[in-house]
């Protein structure tokens, strides 16, 4: 006589549950888990994309004007977020998410993520600003040496004007609203102390001739 | 000693109710595989119970829809007291992606108040079972004070 899954059924007599023991045992969270948000402020340059690109309006900036200079205070709040990290894909390293779970609380307050850094006001040189306004009969003279247009060390954007076509769409994209493009006069000007450093016109420049 | 009998008792079988108010689904198939074999919150004593009038604990999931609002605070008023709510996800605490809608009516703190939070999207089933412990401990203060 044949007795269907008698072995099955022993090698389950002593093999191990199959249930977690949770409370008892800590699991850990997989690799790349996205659990609860780490900030580091000090990293952050305040570029503002991270609360921008935010689909459930988890990140908020309050900005205090002080002596220092401004004083930013960015909170997440967990209880919005939806843990997508495109916050995270945006940043320049400030925003991390670790893989911590343990996310329950009683109050809202348990639930924020706050960081706060201060953003210095640019050192005004006593050099003038290298003249990136160039008008167009001025960048058609420095066509030549076009190819020799260096990154600056501040992190700052330089427009490689003999590449430029004036489109705008760097303008339209900067976060800080920072630079100003006049397409009828062929302008490009920058606002230093506007500029986050962020990269964003760079990325967007159709002609790759803005250089960070 | 049989009141003290039955007051321990009560905090190792809390009994559960989900309501699902408009949830996308995540939280629920969630809420469920803490339930399953491999994280058996049953060996805890949770047990999901079929009525709100046999629970102690609801859970609550989803961003609260206009729809489901009088629906949501029906079945909790039928929890009968001492009861725990838990809310599950993102959406009953804030409304996460669908805050702002014409359809939303939550978060569900402005309707009923809430004991514990459970945050992530969707939380992993540990977390829950946290909450869940969590939710007991604030059920058996209730208890006590009621008496």
């Amino acid at each position: 006589m044949d007795f269907p899954f008698v072995r099955e059924a022993i090698s389950q007599l002593f093999s191990k549950p199959s249930t977690a023991m949770y409370p008892v045992v800590p699991s850990e969270a997989a690799d790349r888990y996205r659990g609860r948000i780490v900030y580091h402020p000090e990293k952050c340059i305040n570029c503002g994309m991270c609360e921008r690109v935010c689909s459930g309006n988890a990140i908020t900036t309050v900005v205090e004007k002080t002596e220092e200079g401004d004083r930013i205070t960015r909170t997440f709040n967990l209880g919005s977020c939806t843990f997508c990290a495109t916050c995270m894909d945006f940043c320049h390293g400030a925003i991390e998410f670790s893989k911590d779970y343990h996310m329950v609380a009683t109050k809202e307050e348990d639930l924020l993520v706050t960081g706060t850094h201060i953003k210095k006001p640019p050192v005004k040189k006593a050099v003038p600003p290298k003249p990136a306004a160039a008008p167009a009969a001025e960048a058609k003279a420095e066509e030549a040496p076009a190819a020799q247009i260096k990154p600056r060390d501040d992190g700052k954007p330089v427009q490689d004007a003999s590449k430029c076509v004036y489109c705008t769409i760097c303008a339209r994209k900067c976060p800080a609203g920072a630079l100003t493009v006049d397409r009828a006069a062929k302008t490009w000007t920058l606002d230093e102390d506007l500029c986050v450093g962020c990269g964003t016109c760079a990325e967007s420049c159709p002609k790759k001739c803005i250089i960070i | 000693m049989f009141k003290k009998l039955i007051e321990e008792s009560t905090g190792k079988s809390p009994w559960l109710f989900h309501i699902n108010a408009g949830s996308c689904n995540g939280c629920d198939i969630e809420l469920v595989s803490v339930l399953t074999p491999r994280y058996d919150a049953e060996r805890l004593g949770f047990k999901l119970a079929g009525s709100p009038r046999h629970a102690d604990i609801v859970v609550v999931t989803g961003p609260v829809t206009n729809q489901s609002l009088p629906r949501v605070l029906r079945a909790i008023s039928q929890v009968p007291e001492p009861r725990c709510i838990v809310t599950m996800g993102s959406c009953p605490q804030s409304g996460n992606v669908f805050r702002g809608s014409y359809s939303i009516a939550g978060p569900l703190s402005k309707y009923v108040h809430v004991d514990v939070d459970v945050a992530g999207c969707a939380p992993k089933p540990e977390a829950v079972i946290d909450g869940l412990a969590l939710a007991t401990q604030i059920l058996q203060e209730k208890r006590r004070e009621m008496k």
